[in-house]
């Protein structure tokens, strides 16, 4: 036995759709409602029409918005879509609701006609306002993260500054008691004022890198157009003197012109050739500059026949403060390669390290190819 | 004067008349709210059409929320405007919030007008003692929630697509974009000036021709509002028409049309 076609009652799918539905003219008189809607609103169908009109169904709120926005927009377009409305029920309690309209097209009556299909939103008003809410707090969260980041920021700065001067004055009368002969003449002695010195000049060494460090995240980068060749040039005649002592060779090809500021990306150079200046080997250091063209990037690298590294350890190179050496070994504060991180990220870029302990190392980053805008 | 305010305000002109007739839409909406009303006045009449800023296409980022922050603020582009096109013996055609605007403007600047034509006039939506608005706080204070609440129905018509009229293409192209848009934190601010505000006693500093065009039942600007309007407007005139809702000039715009008519060749 085959199952009967299924044939729609129009009239039942009308009052009986899992929708609300409405008929109105355009001054809000009400000429049709479904039974589904006068259901949700808790109303049987004598009380709404000759009785209500459609904006006496709304809260106030409601029917200044349906007056000012949806109205107009309903005459002129002829249909709206996707509008949240909220109804008063007959108990008082609202109903949240979407709404679709569209003028009727074909109709004997003396105005324009309109239709609306109401979709209880209930549930879904529930998860809006809890996003709502919570998009309201994490809007509030990002606000007092970056007043705390900017604050730490000012007080890194000003901290290191203050702690500048005070520093030059005793590192000068250190200078000074040992020029003059002031101190005694015995073993100990000698001994303790070097690690004085020692520790003052570390700690001078460390002031400076923090104030460096603080200096990237305190301004806006100024994003220009600049030729790498003119950053290294400037970088060479930065590093000169260090250049000249350990008699190195630093070969810099034809580079290309990149966005980025300036001073930044001379700091990041500095840091990378000095880094293979200070991290050299027995033999004179030969460093290499040369970069890679991408269909997005460019990809820069410096390499050396330094010291080199364990690779395994090439993550913890760039973390701030860290060191593979100790500062008696060779003097530094880690904070430099936390910088050229943060230049390059500043940048929109990566930056990363390869190496074979013995056999020098390829410090990498990526600038993205990007037009000034 | 720099060109300015004809682009802050999104201006469009037209018409073969010589005399200006400037059309302030209300809140909510933008200029093309106008377009049932302004063909009856293309051959008599200079068109000057302009979107308040933060409505329609006017320039977004010249909503300063501190100017806005009462009507003084638009009226100041009312003036602005006519001053920028020359403008003399203006008729300001105003609905709904641009009524007190233009009101603000006449008074400040009575050379510059000839008539106004308010469309739903109310100077102020909360009952106070005696006077009748139609609002209690609480009611704006809803709506604001309402306007909170529909952030994702405003955003919603980004990029309607509407018939345009082919004989004029500037308008046309209008309208294949969008139109009544707006950033829900200006349509937050512009409701709480518009429905806040209280301007009665500017009222009576209008020495200009005015015209109160009024619609029974209006539940934004009821007819007791309108004959306040009318009674504290000194040289004013008032017509009730024989049509519901705030927007007679979508609705019902034969009659708006005869009845400005009337009003200017009387």
């Amino acid at each position: 036995m085959t199952e009967p076609i299924y044939i729609e009652d129009a009239e039942e799918l009308y009052q009986d759709a899992p929708f609300g539905y409405l008929t109105m003219y355009g001054n809000g008189k009400i000429l049709n409602i479904n039974n589904t809607f006068l259901d949700w609103m808790g109303y049987n169908r004598m009380e709404i029409l000759g009785q209500k009109s459609f904006s006496s169904l709304l809260s106030i709120g409601g029917r200044i918005y349906l007056e000012t926005h949806i109205m107009p927009i309903l005459q002129l377009r002829g249909e709206i879509a996707e509008i949240n409305i909220e109804f008063k029920k007959k108990d008082g309690t609202k109903l949240p609701t979407l709404i679709n309209a569209k003028k009727v097209k074909k109709h004997a009556m003396s105005q324009p006609v309109f239709r609306l299909s109401v979709l209880d939103i209930s549930q879904r008003k529930h998860y809006e306002l809890e996003l709502m809410k919570a998009q309201k707090k994490a809007e509030q969260m990002v606000q007092r993260l970056q007043q705390i980041n900017q604050e730490l920021e000012e007080f890194a700065y000003t901290a290191s500054h203050d702690l500048q001067a005070p520093l030059s004055t005793i590192s000068g009368l250190i200078g000074l008691l040992e020029k003059k002969g002031m101190l005694k003449h015995d073993a100990k002695a000698a001994k303790y004022f070097s690690v004085i010195k020692n520790n003052t000049d570390r700690m001078k060494l460390m002031i400076r890198d923090l104030l460096e460090y603080a200096k990237i995240d305190g301004k806006e980068p100024e994003m220009l157009q600049v030729s790498l060749n003119e950053v290294c040039d400037i970088t060479l005649e930065i590093l000169e003197e260090q250049i000249h002592l350990h008699q190195a060779t630093v070969i810099i090809p034809e580079l290309p012109l990149v966005v980025g500021d300036k001073n930044q990306l001379i700091r990041l150079f500095q840091n990378l050739i000095g880094n293979s200046l200070k991290y050299r080997s027995e033999s004179a250091p030969r460093i290499l500059v040369e970069f890679e063209e991408r269909e997005q990037e460019f990809c820069f690298f410096v390499k050396d026949n330094g010291m080199g590294f364990n690779q395994s350890l090439a993550p913890q190179l760039f973390e701030f403060m860290k060191r593979l050496h100790s500062h008696s070994t060779i003097a530094g504060t880690g904070i430099g390669l936390s910088a050229c991180k943060r230049i390059v990220e500043l940048h929109g870029g990566i930056i990363g390290a390869t190496s074979e302990e013995g056999k020098g190392s390829t410090f990498y980053f990526t600038l993205p190819k990007k037009e000034i805008g | 004067m720099e060109k300015n305010a004809q682009k802050r305000n999104n201006i469009n002109l037209f018409g073969k008349g010589q005399q200006p007739m400037i059309f302030a839409h209300g809140f909510g909406c933008d200029q093309n709210m106008w377009r049932f009303v302004t063909p009856a006045f293309e051959d008599t009449h200079r068109i000057v059409l302009m979107d308040h800023v933060g409505s329609g296409h006017s320039d977004h980022a010249a909503y300063d929320f501190e100017k806005y922050n009462s009507l003084t603020g638009y009226a100041q582009d009312l003036i602005e405007v006519c001053e920028e096109l020359q403008l003399q013996d203006v008729i300001a055609v105003a609905h709904s919030v641009s009524c007190m605007i233009a009101v603000l403007a006449a008074a400040a600047r009575p050379e510059l007008f000839d008539k106004l034509i308010l469309i739903g006039p109310s100077p102020c939506y909360i009952n106070d003692q005696d006077y009748f608005g139609g609002f209690d706080p609480k009611d704006i204070e809803e709506l604001i929630t309402t306007l909170e609440s529909n952030y994702l129905g405003w955003s919603s018509y980004i990029t309607p697509v509407i018939i345009g009229n082919p004989e004029k293409p500037e308008f046309s192209e209008e309208l294949n974009r969008s139109f009544c848009t707006m950033n829900p934190e200006i349509a937050k601010h512009f409701a709480k000036v518009t429905f806040g505000g209280d301007n009665r006693a500017d009222l009576a500093k209008v020495r200009t021709d005015s015209l109160i065009i009024q619609c029974h039942p209006d539940v934004i600007a009821p007819v007791e509002v309108g004959q306040f309007v009318h009674k504290n407007i000194r040289n004013s005139s008032f017509v009730q028409l024989n049509t519901s809702g705030h927007c007679p000039h979508l609705t019902a715009p034969e009659l708006v049309i005869s009845s400005i008519k009337n009003y200017l060749y009387a």
